[in-house]
């Protein structure tokens, strides 16, 4: 885990994040609504400001929390595919180092 | 009719959401990079391109599984916006990345202590005119 996640100027970018936020909320609740609505459901919105027509959003803290939640993420990939490459003696990180360090990974996230 | 129309304009639609979504990834990647080999020069080690991609496309998919995780949580909460204790709270599994994400967490608070004073400002202005008033009533 990082020491000083505020010190980091890489990370992801919170309006990239945000993005990626909108477009599953939105696949979702096409879904969601594909059987009742119709087509012309986007000028209707107006009218209709129904509660179940508004999309999630998410503040900018949360967004950037997310941020850093991605970062530590990708982080951690890298570090711990590093030590095992590194006890392996090599110098270069390959997809065998990745593989070994995957499934902790993506269980501890 | 109307059924075809619908159906035809809700393809063209999935067809640009995938375009879009690409268009993400691509800019998802690139900051990927740029993370990576930071993280990978901070180690001594070299990053071969084919493993960052893929590990660019592992947190793609995690960034959209933890948005409809927080999508879910601030639905339970009876909220529509996500905020940032839904965030730390994707991240309860595990302990020491829920504590890293509440220390980051206090420290975008800090950042931001002027709202908070405003607001307990005005609150006092409020109490003080309640008082006066209540004592014109009284006399």
């Amino acid at each position: 885990m990082s020491e000083h996640p505020m010190e980091k100027e890489n990370t992801f970018d919170p309006d990239l994040v945000h993005e990626i936020f909108k477009l599953v909320w939105k696949r979702k609740s096409a879904e969601r609504g594909k059987n009742e609505l119709s087509e012309n459901m986007e000028n209707e919105v107006e009218a209709s400001s129904s509660r179940r027509s508004r999309p999630t959003f998410a503040n900018a803290n949360a967004l950037k929390l997310s941020s850093e939640l991605l970062r530590v993420f990708v982080a951690e990939a890298i570090q711990r595919a590093a030590t095992i490459a590194e006890a392996e003696g090599s110098i270069k990180i390959e997809a065998t180092h990745l593989e070994r360090i995957l499934p902790q990974l993506l269980l501890d996230f | 009719m109307e059924d075809l129309d619908g159906g035809m304009a809700s393809e063209v639609e999935r067809e640009e959401e995938e375009e879009v979504t690409d268009l993400l990834r691509d800019r998802f990647r690139l900051c990927t990079i740029s993370i990576a080999e930071a993280e990978a020069k901070q180690c001594g080690m070299e990053v071969s391109q084919p493993i960052i991609s893929c590990i660019s496309d592992l947190a793609f998919k995690f960034a959209e599984q933890l948005a409809k995780d927080l999508e879910l949580f601030a639905q339970h909460a009876g909220r529509k916006s996500v905020n940032m204790e839904d965030v730390i709270l994707s991240a309860h599994r595990n302990d020491h990345l829920a504590a890293s994400l509440r220390s980051f967490c206090n420290d975008l608070k800090a950042k931001e202590p002027t709202l908070e004073r405003k607001r307990k400002k005005k609150s006092r202005r409020e109490d003080r005119v309640a008082r006066d008033l209540l004592r014109t009533a009284g006399t």
